[in-house]
């Protein structure tokens, strides 16, 4: 608590002053607070030290503004959280649940729907990007685990650059970026890694309504969703589950 | 543990501390956008570890959460400089030693009360942003937040002696801070 250098006195002055701010804040016991008041009362140092820490603690209450949380931050909090969706919302112990459960919940309205892609073709590509991407000596054309290093990357390639977020926390380091080609357009990938998985997210600009899909082509999972214009694909040999898990986690996260 | 049981427990255990969890994380990253980031991160995490939660201090586990996402965040998004707890203990020290704020015969030569009360809220402000981050933590935690010695400590991550130490120097370092450029 105190430097080396410091002297015996010096620690004892420091350990007086720390039970004057102790009995400011109403932590001393009876007994310590009895025999501190009377040493505040014959020694005017200790006084002045207790009317300054009350003046502060008055200030800081009176005069601070309080800081209140943005309207808009519940409800950001709940979303993030998943519990803005009705019934049926897959936590992440519900992520465990079969795929058997995530159609159920498609009926009662959630974000899982059992429906054809709208275009066959499309997943097709983005399987292929992720194959020819697993064949090559990099997964990425951009290889960071930088959201900012890989966001500005796309910007100067294709004309609308991804949502890039962070999943490191959540067990989802980013590996990196790519341009694939879905229906002769360029269109951007995000790779992500699970353990020794890689996970392909591709960015396909779309204006269908947002239902999601997911689906085994080739032994590879296939989870799709729609959000503002653009429907996203993630492709992985991981588990359904996981992938699932992923899928959740990136739509939660802020940009 | 079902969702359902996670959802309302949510609710109950870190809904209601959403304000006290945005202004710690607004002071520490000292930007009210990137405190809203702070707190969503923070509560995705609370609501993955709900169901491992044992109890006790609710508002003393969510602030914990919030605190270590935010240096977390600030480690990640700004590179900043986090210095390791052992460092801390080390900056601490040379702290006490350089401001040696209660140092025998120092009393006398601090400023008085009334100096003190002049200060407005943006000098306060100021102030408190100045301080190193355990001292500000500290300060803004018992002062601002009103959390009890044995919460702090908690939150904190360090022992209540330690949290003694701090805030002291905390409030004298503020105190010379905002009466200092007063004379």
């Amino acid at each position: 608590m105190t430097g080396p250098m410091t002297a015996d006195a010096h620690d004892k002055d420091d350990r007086t002053a720390l039970l004057v701010h102790a009995y400011v804040d109403g932590e001393l016991d009876p007994a310590n607070a009895i025999a501190l008041e009377q040493r505040m009362a014959s020694e005017p140092a200790l006084a002045a030290e207790r009317a300054r820490v009350e003046v502060l603690r008055r200030l800081l209450r009176e005069r601070l503004p309080r800081e209140t949380e943005p309207p808009a931050l519940r409800e950001k909090v709940r979303r993030a959280v998943g519990l803005t969706r009705r019934r049926a919302q897959p936590t992440w112990m519900a992520m465990a649940a079969s795929l058997a459960f995530a159609i159920f919940a498609s009926s009662t309205g959630t974000w899982y729907a059992m429906q054809p892609p709208a275009a066959s073709t499309v997943p097709d590509a983005v399987i292929s990007g992720h194959l020819r991407a697993l064949m090559a000596p990099q997964p990425a054309d951009v290889a960071s685990s930088d959201r900012h290093t890989v966001k500005p990357w796309f910007s100067g390639r294709i004309p609308l650059a991804p949502r890039v977020v962070d999943l490191v926390q959540d067990g989802f380091p980013l590996v990196g970026g790519r341009v694939d080609v879905v229906n002769r357009v360029p269109v951007p990938s995000l790779v992500y890694s699970r353990r020794q998985h890689l996970i392909s997210l591709t960015a396909v600009p779309n204006v269908s309504a947002g239902t999601t899909t997911s689906q085994t082509v080739q032994g590879y999972n296939m989870i799709a969703w729609t959000a503002e214009g653009t429907t996203y694909w993630a492709v992985s040999d991981l588990n359904l589950e996981e992938l699932q898990l992923f899928a959740r986690l990136f739509r939660a996260a802020p940009s | 543990m079902s969702g359902d049981d996670s959802t309302a427990r949510f609710e109950r255990i870190v809904q209601p501390h959403l304000g006290d969890a945005y202004a710690l994380a607004r002071w520490i990253t000292g930007d009210r956008a990137d405190a809203e980031d702070v707190v969503q991160d923070a509560c995705l995490r609370a609501f993955r570890a709900i169901g491992g939660y044992a109890g006790g201090n609710t508002r003393a586990w969510i602030l914990t959460i919030v605190r270590n996402t935010a240096y977390t965040w600030l480690a990640r998004n700004r590179n900043a400089v986090v210095t390791a707890v052992d460092d801390l203990v080390a900056a601490e020290n040379a702290n006490a030693a350089q401001a040696a704020p209660f140092a025998g015969g120092r009393y006398d030569a601090n400023p008085e009360a009334e100096l003190i009360a002049r200060a407005d809220a943006a000098k306060l402000e100021a102030a408190i942003t100045a301080l190193p981050p355990q001292f500000r933590d500290t300060l803004v935690l018992r002062d601002i937040q009103g959390l009890d010695y044995r919460e702090i400590a908690a939150v904190t991550e360090v022992p209540v002696g330690t949290v003694m130490s701090r805030l002291a120097r905390a409030r004298q370092r503020l105190i010379e801070a905002i009466a200092g450029d007063d004379q």
